[in-house]
């Protein structure tokens, strides 16, 4: 073993490995730099940089332990992080998806008129001249033309084939797509504009149909501005991330892109009551539903370990059925509740003899989703509640009762405030947790009851961070700038609420 | 009656109803998962049959496969603890025994980001996993490789915090000998401290699998083929989409999947709530 760490073996075996890591990296890189991914790129390129640096010269020996840890670290926490804050910088919602450049094209490509008598043809896909083309066939007129993207030639009836309703299917120089080509071609032909006569072409609709349309909405680069060009009216960046006519901002070009918008979506958490009245619903909730959970799980877990705190007959049965909610998968018994509650098959309803629709009723619902987490959490109360009763010299409690106290007393005034005390930080830590127990809600009512009819998305047992992941995953719209806002607002309260519990538990450990 | 019963009898009546409060999902499934009926149905307290057709389905029917998805979730969850324990515990012995510039500072950055909640930094991980998928498809959205970077990435906070807790337990007076000796940091790590580690390793390392195999929203995220699910992520889909209220495989499968977890748990005991205390909460 020694031998490994210190030869020339160890040495080798060193190169072998980060050459062999190196070369992956770097063929990573070149692939993200060819798909113009460039942060990544850059990302992947310094971490060839970095890892040389470290494992191959003597620069720093702490580095050596931490550079694994660091750059997972910084691709999959760090770098989504700043990620999320940027995003909550823009207008990055349904609608505003995609970039400003990839949004002109859109625009332009959409926004063209079909021809007001709406004439359309038979069309044939294929090539004329090696260049794309479709053969038109003017069936009413008995006229035929090939029209490429810059010409148009009329072709003698006599000269094509037709087919049994009368569409040409061949003419001279004309090859027509084969099968496998025309699979392909809904990328390159749809988008084509192919001659017709002036300001109007074709546009393919479908394989086997043009309409003759004309552009009715033009960029014009130099100003940044997209041009009606039949009633000349002219449409301006808004700097918002829509192009929209100055008189009228509600007359916005769809679809729009992801505009920097600063603290907009800050501002609007705080001044639309669209946005703060559910939000502040939501955020009553999520404390209600923490210090009840906080409040049950530990009330329950402390009377256990009281009731257990002696070393009666099966205490250690108990213990073990006892930590059984805790032990199981999570994701399993919420489920498994979830079935429970169910009002007609549940096993609760048939137990009580009741017929409560639980997750139909908004208060209902809140007091299964409370039951259920003291089901999951009295367990982690209870382990640790019976191991500070232990840590509680006995002198103190045998000096109260030969002063007289009597058990409760004892309790009250001796066992209770020493208890809380020592637990205190692992009270805020679980109100941490709970204050962002996602699983739980999403798997267990989903967050409803709501009021679908109203367009509302906020349920009666949503939590702050269910909400917000139903504002950026959202099925109807998806608004990931808000979210991120909301997040980086929920990840400051958490934050302070565990460096209060933090302080408080140095400051114990500096008492004893 | 006899003494000790009349004695403690208020302890014992707080036992077993709470017990029973314990239990009574868990029978639940444990009946369902032995009926025929498929519903979560409570017909009566004693099972009235005893039937294998639930776990049978497990293993027959090409439809769920429930043994590829166990594998599944062996791997991954496998994978992310040893690898995050192997990583995790060289930085937290750096933190640990190596004094360096910042030290403190690496400490609190850490806490501040572990706690970030990760879920909402999904859409962003999800945004930079697509984009991965574009150039190297191996790794990207949608594969368990890329899954598993994800997880190593999530984990290595918690981790990281978790086993400096234990390595600054453990008595530094064997790594200072090793260093008079002559040996460097490195040979420190791996021939003196990880050995006397090992069990602690052991246990964060298992701490570890039971989070991962716990996942579940990411999971989702990323494994969207039938063949690449893990079991949470197949179970769940049971009882929801096509499989609709199809509870009897269900509760088949959460058992045969509980059991080795629940075993893990309850042997170690002991460390993890050790390790609760130390600050961290099981989801």
């Amino acid at each position: 073993m020694m031998y490994f760490l210190r030869g020339k073996v160890a040495f080798t075996l060193k190169i072998i490995v980060i050459s062999l890591i190196s070369a992956i990296l770097l063929m990573l890189t070149q692939s993200a730099f060819a798909q113009r991914e460039y942060v990544i790129a850059a990302f992947l390129g310094l971490t060839v940089l970095v890892l040389a640096l470290t494992y191959l010269t003597k620069i720093s020996i702490p580095l050596k332990f931490f550079i694994p840890g660091i750059l997972l670290l910084t691709a999959f926490v760090i770098g989504p992080i700043l990620y999320t804050v940027t995003m909550s910088g823009f207008n990055y919602k349904t609608g505003n998806i995609i970039s400003k450049e990839e949004a002109i094209l859109q625009i332009k490509a959409r926004g063209i008129e079909a021809d007001p008598s709406g004439i359309s043809f038979d069309i044939k896909l294929g090539r004329f001249d090696g260049t794309e083309a479709i053969l038109v066939s003017d069936i009413a007129n008995l006229k035929y033309f090939i029209s490429t993207t810059s010409s148009r030639v009329a072709i003698d009836p006599r000269e094509v084939t037709l087919n049994e309703y009368g569409v040409a299917i061949s003419a001279p120089n004309f090859k027509a797509l084969t099968d496998s080509e025309l699979a392909n071609a809904d990328k390159s032909y749809s988008k084509r504009h192919f001659i017709y006569e002036g300001e109007y072409f074709i546009a393919l609709e479908g394989f086997e149909a043009g309409v003759v349309s004309r552009q009715v909405l033009e960029y014009v680069p130099s100003t940044d501005q997209f041009k009606n060009l039949v009633n000349g009216k002219l449409y301006s960046d808004n700097g918002r991330g829509n192009y929209s006519l100055p008189s009228d901002a509600t007359a916005i070009l769809e679809p729009g892109w992801r505009a920097p918008i600063w603290f907009e979506n800050y501002s609007k958490i705080f001044t639309d009551p669209r946005v703060r009245e559910p939000l502040v619903r939501v955020f009553i909730w999520t404390i209600v539903f923490a210090t009840a959970t906080v409040l049950t799980t530990f009330a329950l877990g402390l009377l256990l370990a009281l009731a257990l705190n002696k070393p009666i007959r099966g205490r250690r049965i108990y213990r073990s059925i006892l930590v059984l909610p805790y032990a199981m998968p999570s994701v399993m018994s919420i489920l498994i509740w979830g079935g429970m509650f169910n009002t007609e098959f549940g096993a609760i309803n048939a137990l009580f003899g009741t017929d409560i629709a639980w997750f139909s009723d908004p208060n209902f619902a809140r007091l299964a989703v409370i039951l259920v987490n003291l089901w999951l959490g009295f367990p982690y109360f209870y382990l640790i509640s019976s191991g500070s009763l232990q840590a509680i010299p006995s002198e103190l409690l045998e000096a109260a009762a030969i002063d007289g106290a009597n058990s409760r007393q004892i309790f009250r005034k001796i066992t209770l405030p020493l208890l809380l005390q020592i637990l205190s930080p692992l009270l805020i830590a679980s109100f941490a947790f709970n204050f962002n127990n996602f699983n739980l809600i999403f798997l267990l009512t989903g967050g409803g009851p709501r009021n679908e009819l109203d367009g509302e998305i906020a349920g009666a047992t949503d939590i702050l961070i269910s909400y917000t992941y139903k504002i950026a995953f959202g099925s109807s719209t998806q608004d990931l700038g808000l979210a991120s806002a909301i997040s980086l607002i929920i990840f400051i309260l958490v934050a302070s609420i565990s460096l209060y519990g933090l302080r408080k538990s140095k400051v114990l450990e500096s008492f004893s | 009656m006899k003494k000790w019963l009349m004695q403690d009898s208020w302890r014992h009546l707080i036992g077993i109803s709470i017990s029973l409060f314990a239990l009574f999902p868990l029978y639940l499934v444990v009946i369902s998962s032995f009926a025929s009926s498929g519903s979560l149905q409570l017909t009566s307290f004693v099972p009235k049959e005893i039937s294998f057709k639930n776990y049978q389905l497990l293993f027959n029917n090409p439809a769920i496969p429930y043994l590829t998805w166990a594998k599944n979730s062996l791997v991954i969850a496998g994978s992310v603890a040893v690898l995050s324990v192997i990583i995790g515990s060289a930085s937290a012995f750096a933190f640990s025994r190596l004094a360096f510039k910042g030290r403190k500072t690496g400490i609190q950055l850490l806490l501040l980001v572990q706690m970030f909640p990760a879920i909402l930094a999904i859409s962003a991980v999800y945004v930079i996993m697509e984009r991965v998928y574009k150039f190297a498809p191996e790794i990207g959205l949608g594969t368990q490789p890329g899954l598993l970077l994800v997880y190593l990435g999530g984990a290595m906070g918690v981790n990281i915090w978790l086993l400096k807790g234990f390595v600054d337990s453990i008595p530094a007076e064997l790594d200072e000998a090793a260093k008079i000796d002559g040996a460097s940091a490195v040979q420190t790590f791996w021939l003196i401290f990880v050995p006397l580690a090992a069990p602690v390793l052991a246990v964060v390392a298992l701490l570890s699998f039971i989070g991962t195999f716990n996942e579940f929203i990411l999971a989702r995220l990323f494994l969207v083929d039938m063949e690449n699910r893990t079991i949470a992520v197949g179970l769940q889909q049971f009882i929801g989409g096509q499989y609709s209220q199809n509870w009897g495989p269900f509760a088949a499968g959460s058992i045969l999947a509980s059991i080795p977890i629940v075993i893990i748990f309850l042997s170690l005991q002991k460390y993890i709530v050790s390790g609760l205390t130390a600050g961290s909460v099981k989801g």
